[in-house]
């Protein structure tokens, strides 16, 4: 479960700006919610606090009940490592990585044994239809396929909890809705919890809860039924 | 201007650490440049100053080379027309017992004749003995020293002071001290003056003198006065201006110095290429805003102009601080080198004073800023040349064009195969040419070496570390304008240190063959401490007190000095030839191995150190004129043979001729073999006891004349782990400057990997893979240029420079220790970069663009 209690986040520069003020959530274990407001916020801020990529500046942001705020840099990416995938809107996948290094980059870096890397991204890739595409550069890749790969990669130790930002942001409709059309499928079937932030309204309301942030604050958070 | 404030000073202010980086490589090469210069000025300037202080009003002197002459060449010279006054000297450095005295410069004179000459200057009223020059030369011990001197060690007339001489320490007694300027201050002030005859006798000079220093008649000229005299004296004597012993000075030296320039030209030279990296990562970088100032209307040259302009002004800064750096190196060195020249060449002088000449720092400033503007001319004309449309899109830049890799292959093909047929002509121009394209290939070729490299290396590295190796090489493969700088400068340290590794370990090899064959006796017996001194030297009556002492077999006696051949002060060594042959011999390289030693000891030829043969093109059958008091000697060269005596190599000829031409039977040194069965340290003793209770000798073992030998090597190639070192330190900040960049470069890919998981230690391996992995990439075509660059400097050394001839040998042992020593370099060169790469936002990083 993904708990705030009470989180803000301020960003200091020639003056102070809030980005979060005193935010309290939850979102339940296999839950599906989708984070949206207008620019500037709070919505990135929310999703890095929650992924463990950055600090809040008070409150407490919790994961399984494990306070991500005291914990030092290596635990906290231990945190990220075994119970977080990230999908980015512009996918960050390494350029110079074929599709199956990119997706194994997370084993690897759990110290995996080349078999099962092997055997976990041709399953993965598999998952999200690229098993054809294993040796191909990104760069030869369409917009919809880096981002498959992208999402590949997020689940590359099938984490409980998937945190996308604005995933279908950088590609065409229909190729958006393709993505959303999976992020939903591997959710059903893996049963993870993902939270989305997305500025768009038809992806909002694929999902059954929606949070609106607006200058920092929670300003509503609905069950849609979706 | 209004550019480089608005746009140049900007991106300056938002890269220090780089800018600093980079201006470090510009500096480090002017500070030894300047360094070098300086310091060696400054040993060359006080030796002048002595020199002229010396002079006093001597217009001209005759000299014998360092052999001197017979007491019997002064009247003739009194004799000669326009001579006002002839004023014989002995000139010569004796030691000390003054603790931290060291060396006293000693001129002995003739005080009847002159004070017309040099003025002493004595303090007070207390002139005294000196007031009377003969009751000066009534007393032997007498000593004039220079208040400077008498102040450090608390001496006034009459006091006493112990000095070595021919025959032992001796008791001398100050009769008057000089007051401070002028005389004093040659020899950095530790100067004495004392009696011709008592100088004679104290440096074993027998009845010779050194040189007569000459006043000329009033209206007789400085030319007409040296016509007059080199008519009157024949071909065996020098008549010259006093200044041009400085020249002597600086031709002696000028194989050192040639090695000092070389350093620094190789410290600017590779600091170039950081250079050219920074230039051209700014422009990959600052593509966006070039895009933009074209858009708006900024031409091709004034974009390349405001590059130029960036360069000179990091030249100009680079170079100031470069300037100033080097003068404080150069305090520090000039005492080195002074001890080096006196070590080396024989030479003694003290630098008191260290002071840059305005030339020299107008030079470096000069140096500089061209060094950094040719650096800079590539990047800035690819960034006047860059298209405003594209400028403005995103994407990677650093990958070279496929264009431009071809056409940089096509060239270094062709030079290589320039390179290869000038290796295979061998003749001097075609040997530069080679040279000289042999670099311009390697310089070429290094982003494509560097590349294949990468990709040669990514599957061990992927291997090793599946992450962080690949991402390391990948870095590298993708973006070679990154680092191809670095790889260029790392591959010509690498190979300047693999070249001079080669010299010294050739040298070292050649020299220890020649020690096994030509200094085999088993003990020598010098006058001096050190075998290159010739201060001191004995009566020939000391050879057969040699004999006679139990246990000594046999006794070669050896005269060494310097005489005039061909405008330069070549080495001249005397010795009883067939009975040096009888026992040892010189590794022959042109003439009948036999023949050259029956000739040359029959009188009837000389032998020749290949060295000096190759640099004044003398072959087997030319004949050599040498001058010598006794007229001109005309022999026919017997064989040339090799020869490590003096680094310009030396004529030998038999004692018999010496004796003849010069009338001097003095000994430096005495060869002493032990008998079958006498013990070495016996004979020792009973040479100290029967010998040394009468005259001053030092008596040196094979094993201490080998050690002797090897050490004065060390101290030359001394100067090549200064070379070592800058190369080094300058690939080093390239090394620090590339990483810096990829960091920048890659914060989203290092962002992304630690959102993904990695934790700060897989961050920290994967800069340190990448930093490893430019310094093997820069290190194995670094041993490659490095081996056809020990060809053509043993080549061009064996032509023009020191004329020796060393076989070619790979430095196997430097290379093994230079390989770890780079490799660790790199990886301290990586912790800076790794932990900014650690320690950053990640959220920044993953925004960053």
């Amino acid at each position: 479960m993904i708990a705030l209690r009470g989180v803000s986040k301020t960003f200091d520069g020639r003056r102070t700006v809030t980005a979060l003020d005193n935010v309290t959530l939850e979102i339940p274990k296999g839950d599906m919610a989708a984070i949206i407001g207008p620019s500037g916020s709070g919505k990135s801020t929310l999703l890095n606090l929650v992924g463990g990529l950055d600090r809040a500046t008070s409150g407490e942001v919790a994961i399984d009940g494990q306070a991500l705020g005291g914990l030092a840099d290596d635990a906290l990416t231990r945190v990220r490592r075994d119970k977080i995938g990230f999908i980015f809107q512009f996918f960050n996948l390494l350029p110079t990585l074929t599709c199956f290094e990119n997706v194994a980059i997370p084993l690897h870096l759990r110290g995996w044994g080349r078999g099962r890397i092997e055997e976990r991204v041709r399953e993965l890739l598999g998952l999200v239809g690229l098993e054809k595409r294993l040796e191909h550069l990104p760069e030869e890749l369409s917009g919809g396929e880096r981002q498959r790969v992208a999402i590949a990669r997020a689940l590359s130790v099938y984490p409980p909890i998937l945190l996308a930002d604005e995933p279908t942001g950088n590609l065409d409709t229909h190729t958006g809705a393709d993505i959303l059309a999976l992020i939903h499928d591997l959710h059903d079937r893996l049963g993870a919890t993902v939270l989305m932030v997305t500025h768009d309204r038809t992806v909002a309301a694929s999902c059954p809860r929606t949070i609106l942030l607006r200058d920092g604050r929670v300003e509503s958070d609905e069950r849609t039924g979706a | 201007m209004i550019l480089l404030r608005l746009i140049s000073y900007q991106y300056v202010r938002k890269h220090v650490l780089r800018t600093l980086l980079t201006l470090t490589g510009i500096v480090l090469g002017v500070a030894v440049f300047v360094g070098m210069h300086t310091a060696n000025q400054s040993v060359l300037f006080a030796f002048e100053k002595t020199i002229d202080h010396i002079a006093g009003a001597a217009q001209l002197q005759v000299t014998a080379g360092e052999t001197g002459f017979e007491e019997a060449a002064l009247e003739r010279v009194q004799a000669v027309a326009g001579v006002r006054v002839a004023a014989p000297v002995i000139e010569a450095v004796a030691h000390t017992n003054l603790a931290g005295q060291g060396n006293l410069l000693v001129l002995g004179v003739d005080m009847l004749g002159d004070r017309s000459l040099r003025d002493y200057d004595l303090e007070g009223s207390e002139e005294g003995a000196i007031d009377d020059p003969l009751v000066f030369l009534a007393q032997p011990d007498s000593l004039i020293v220079t208040k400077p001197f008498a102040e450090r060690n608390g001496l006034a007339t009459n006091s006493h002071v112990m000095l070595n001489t021919a025959e032992g320490p001796k008791q001398f007694t100050v009769r008057g001290v000089m007051r401070a300027g002028g005389l004093t201050s040659a020899f950095g002030g530790n100067l004495a003056v004392m009696d011709i005859y008592a100088a004679q006798k104290m440096f074993g000079r027998g009845r010779m003198f050194d040189r007569i220093d000459i006043a000329l008649n009033e209206g007789v000229s400085v030319a007409e006065g040296s016509d007059r005299l080199r008519r009157a004296l024949g071909p065996g004597f020098q008549v010259d201006t006093p200044t041009s012993r400085g020249a002597q000075f600086e031709a002696v030296a000028s194989v050192y110095k040639v090695v000092a320039n070389i350093t620094s030209v190789c410290a600017l030279f590779i600091g170039m290429f950081l250079i050219y990296n920074t230039f051209a990562i700014a422009v990959t970088q600052r593509r966006a805003e070039i895009g933009i100032l074209r858009a708006l209307g900024a031409t091709e040259g004034q974009v390349r102009r405001l590059f130029l302009a960036e360069s000179a002004a990091a030249g100009l800064i680079a170079s100031a601080v470069g300037v100033l750096a080097g003068m404080l190196l150069a305090r520090g060195m000039a005492g080195y080198i002074g001890a080096f020249m006196g070590e080396v060449y024989g030479i003694a002088e003290r630098a008191q004073q260290v002071s840059t000449d305005p030339r020299l720092v107008f030079a470096a400033l000069a140096i500089g800023v061209t060094t950094s503007v040719l650096a800079a001319a590539i990047p800035a004309r690819n960034a006047a040349r860059i298209d405003p449309v594209k400028a403005l899109q995103k994407g990677r830049h650093q990958s070279l064009g496929e264009g431009e890799s071809r056409r940089r292959r096509r060239l270094a093909v062709g030079a290589v195969a320039i390179s290869v047929i000038c290796a295979l002509g061998k003749t001097g121009p075609l040997l530069y040419l080679g040279y000289f394209v042999t670099i311009i290939a390697a310089v070429l070729i290094a982003p494509a070496v560097g590349v294949w490299l990468a990709r040669m290396l990514r599957p061990a590295l992927s291997w090793l570390a599946p992450v962080e190796g690949a991402l390391a090489a990948d870095s590298l493969i993708q973006a070679p304008r990154r680092t191809s700088g670095t790889i260029a400068a790392l591959m010509l340290s690498v190979a300047l240190v693999t070249g001079m590794g080669g010299i010294a370990r050739a040298s070292y090899t050649s020299i220890l063959t020649w020690v096994d064959t030509s200094l085999n006796p088993d003990m020598f017996v010098c006058a001096t401490e050190k075998l290159t001194d010739r201060s001191y030297r004995f009566p020939r009556e000391v050879g057969d007190q040699l004999r006679r002492v139990p246990g000594v077999a046999a006794v070669h006696e050896v005269r060494v000095g310097r005489i005039p051949f061909r405008g330069r002060p070549i080495m001249l060594t005397a010795i009883d030839v067939a009975a040096f042959h009888s026992r040892a011999g010189m590794p022959p390289i042109e003439g009948d191995p036999e023949g050259m030693y029956r000739d040359a000891a029959a009188g009837k030829g000389l032998l020749v150190a290949d060295n000096l043969a190759i640099i004044e093109h003398l072959r087997v059958g030319d004949v050599v004129e040498l001058p010598t008091p006794g007229g001109l000697l005309r022999l026919p060269v017997a064989g040339v043979v090799t020869d490590y005596s003096d680094q310009q190599g030396d004529f030998l000829i038999d004692l018999a001729v010496y004796r003849k031409y010069w009338n001097d039977d003095t000994v430096n040194v005495f060869r002493v073999y032990v008998a079958p069965g006498a013990k070495g340290p016996d004979v020792e003793r009973a040479i100290q006891a029967q010998v040394g209770s009468r005259q001053r000798l030092f008596v040196l073992t094979n094993r201490e004349v080998r050690a002797y030998i090897s050490n004065v090597t060390d101290q030359w190639f001394g100067l090549t782990y200064v070379q070592i070192a800058v190369a080094v330190l300058v690939s080093v900040l390239g090394i620090i400057n590339s990483l810096t960049v990829s960091i920048t470069d890659r914060k989203r890919e290092l962002g992304v990997l630690q959102a993904v998981g990695a934790v700060r230690g897989q961050i920290r391996r994967t800069v340190w893979i990448e930093s490893l992995t430019i310094a093997l990439i820069g290190v194995l075509p670094g041993l490659a240029l490095g081996a056809l660059q020990l060809y053509y400097w043993l080549e061009i050394a064996r032509r023009d420079i020191s004329g020796y001839r060393v076989d070619y040998m790979f430095p196997f042992g430097i290379v093994a220790a230079l390989v770890p020593v780079m490799l660790a370099a790199a990886l301290a060169a990586a912790i800076g970069p790794a932990e900014a790469a650690v320690r950053g936002s990640l959220v920044e990083a993953l925004e960053y663009e």
